[in-house]
């Protein structure tokens, strides 16, 4: 029947960015810091006993207060390359630089207190209340019992977990509460970097999109220097600023910003990696905002059949929407149809084709808008404001000179060297 | 019946005594299976060699001890002590062991990656996860430890075990059936305690079953077959 705003099915997780691919200005003091790198890589290989090269040469250059996702096949050294900062593996040439400091010089333990960690499997203690689990830095950085309990409530309010799970062990949780702990307890200490090792892999497909839309709201809140490690490129292109694509053996392939990433992938193999409808999929990084959408043929139910086809003719289209007296969609009007009947009746009474998906102008993107289109009995799809009122009206055509729009302002700007 | 009541006296002296036996040995192979134990998980060469001994331990007969050992400590309560807290190691070594192996790896590893030193992780993560396997260890060493002590008696020191070779001696079946009975009620108590025991020190596991590891049922095995053994 009716659909809400809800259904539309595109909704970026990050509409703010999908501008000009920065964040939301005036929301960082970080701002004029940002590109200073808080992590740096320098020339660093890992070589294991018996000859393999799990990380070769790697130079790396990790900015403050962003999103960094290392992505590759298994076995890429990914995970060795995130482990190496805090010194869960040390590397057998080069130094990593942490906010300029050789991570080697600080005591492993001290270091690692310092940089949150999350892990697949949650890795919580299952000996610890929720509370406990999460005040695990503080309490080891020597604070009292009552003050590390309280900052563990603190956290739980900020992933978004139930009060009432204070006091609960770890077996009592879902996946999902779980994950949001272990990401809560990786926070405690407030440290400025945080390493997710594959921290979404072991949930189901639902949760996992909430828990990356968590994510990206609460580094949005934070500002920390995040680097996460997936094999999941969907994965990657949502959540990072920063997306480095890794070789099958120890060496980066390309770092860029996602969009970038889809737009111009170094080499086959980078491409192949980014799988086959990348194109469509960077549309997600553009705003619908930017279409030029038709207004003229949205026209209340009350209006009269006759105004309704003197403004599809002007407007050179076969179909008008037809919305209630609070502009919300109700179907569309086919021209021909309108032809055949008298003119001083009004539309409430015709045959209307459902209007099908929505998509919303300020939040959505071009992809969302093109999905609506495309799903849309008539070829024209209907965006809407937040209250799900219709604003215009969009087509094939329309959509074309916005993504040609989006495109001229990508290249204007450069693709960043990587 | 009565013939206990009138014996009330003798029957509690030798039950305290078969107690004090029992349990000491495996208090003290506790205390020197715990750091034992996290020796051998942490340099896990020691682990190979450490087994063996624990076999042997496990495959002395107690009686040939007795009689070597009466030579250094002579009729003193060590004599029995010292075997039964050999058989204790050979039961608690392993199950320490594999307590801590249990540990699941992601905990280990998210415990490293807060910054846990490795002492502090073994005392404050490892240790209390390993509690429900060690509890299993103690209950086998426990149980066991009780029913062993009887034999001490063929040197004179054998708690209750002194009415079984007197009822024998005198004809005198009664005898024979209250201690035995009387082992039986403290080797049950004894393990209900440690039953309690674990319940209070794993509140975690309140919601799940323990899972039984394969080490565990070794541990069973290799107790109650001791047990027939004697």
């Amino acid at each position: 029947m009716k659909r809400t705003i809800q259904d539309a099915v595109y909704v970026n997780p990050r509409p703010e960015r999908a501008g000009d691919g920065e964040r939301s200005p005036g929301t960082m003091d970080a701002d004029d810091e940002r590109g200073h790198a808080l992590i740096t890589f320098e020339s660093v290989t890992k070589r294991y006993p018996g000859g393999t090269v799990a990380v070769d040469d790697l130079n790396l250059e990790i900015p403050d207060g962003q999103t960094m996702v290392l992505v590759g096949p298994s076995g890429c050294g990914k995970t060795t390359t995130l482990r190496m900062i805090n010194r869960l593996i040390d590397p057998s040439e080069g130094r990593i630089l942490l906010d300029g400091r050789d991570v080697a010089q600080t005591e492993a333990s001290q270091l690692r207190r310092g940089i949150g960690y999350v892990i697949q499997q949650s890795g919580l203690f299952p000996h610890r209340t929720i509370e406990d689990n999460i005040a695990t830095v503080p309490l080891l950085n020597g604070w009292p019992k009552a003050r590390a309990r309280n900052r563990a409530r603190e956290l739980m309010d900020l992933v978004g977990l139930d009060p009432a799970m204070t006091r609960r062990y770890p077996y009592q949780l879902s996946g999902g509460q779980q994950q949001r702990v272990g990401v809560a307890r990786a926070l405690a200490a407030d440290p400025p970097v945080l390493l997710m090792d594959e921290p979404f892999s072991a949930v189901d497909p639902i949760v996992r999109a909430s828990l990356q839309d968590e994510l990206i709201r609460l580094q949005a809140e934070l500002h920390k220097t995040v680097v996460l490690v997936t094999h999941d490129v969907e994965e990657a292109i949502k959540v990072g600023d920063q997306v480095a694509v890794f070789y099958p053996h120890g060496k980066i392939a390309q770092i860029d910003r996602p969009e970038h990433l889809l737009g111009s992938p170094v080499d086959d193999y980078v491409e192949n990696f980014l799988g086959f409808d990348r194109g469509i999929r960077r549309l997600g990084f553009f705003p619908a905002s930017g279409l030029d959408l038709e207004t003229e043929t949205v026209l209340s139910e009350d209006a009269t059949i006759e105004k309704a086809r003197q403004a599809a003719k002007r407007a050179g289209e076969s179909w008008v929407l037809v919305t209630d007296e609070h502009r919300l969609p109700r179907g569309w009007a086919a021209l021909s149809e309108l032809e055949t009947r008298d003119g001083q009746e009004t539309l409430r009474h015709l045959t209307q084709a459902p209007y099908g998906h929505t998509f919303r102008v300020g939040q959505d993107s071009l992809r969302a808008a093109l999905d609506a289109t495309i799903l849309s009995p008539t070829g024209l799809a209907v965006g809407v404001d937040d209250q799900g009122r219709a604003v215009g009206i969009t087509s094939y055509e329309r959509l074309r000179a916005a993504i040609q729009a989006a495109e001229e302002t990508a290249d204007g700007q450069g693709a960043r060297p990587s | 019946m009565s013939w206990a009541w009138d014996n009330r006296a003798l029957l509690a002296h030798y039950l305290v005594q078969h107690l004090y036996l029992a349990l000491l040995p495996v208090l003290f192979g506790t205390i020197v299976a715990v750091p034992v134990g996290i020796m051998c998980v942490r340099y896990r060469w020691t682990w190979p060699p450490i087994l063996s001994l624990t076999s042997i331990f496990y495959a002395l007969p107690s009686i040939a001890l007795f009689v070597v050992l009466i030579d250094y400590t002579g009729l003193t309560d060590w004599t029995v002590i010292i075997p039964l807290t050999l058989f204790s190691l050979s039961v608690l070594i392993p199950n320490v062991v594999d307590g801590l192996r249990s540990v699941p790896p992601p905990v280990r590893q998210a415990a490293d990656a807060m910054g846990f030193g490795s002492l502090r992780r073994v005392i404050r993560v490892e240790l209390p996860l390993a509690v429900p396997v060690i509890i299993a260890g103690l209950r086998v060493a426990t149980v066991s430890s009780i029913s062993l002590v009887s034999v001490g008696q063929l040197i004179g020191i054998g708690g209750l075990g002194y009415f079984f070779i007197d009822g024998v001696q005198r004809d005198f079946p009664t005898e024979i059936y209250t201690a035995l009975i009387l082992i039986l009620i403290l080797a049950l108590l004894a393990d209900t305690l440690l039953v309690l025991l674990r319940r209070w020190l794993t509140p975690w596991e309140a919601g799940r079953r323990v899972r039984p590891g394969s080490r565990i049922l070794t541990a069973t095995w290799r107790g109650s077959s001791a047990g027939d053994a004697v």
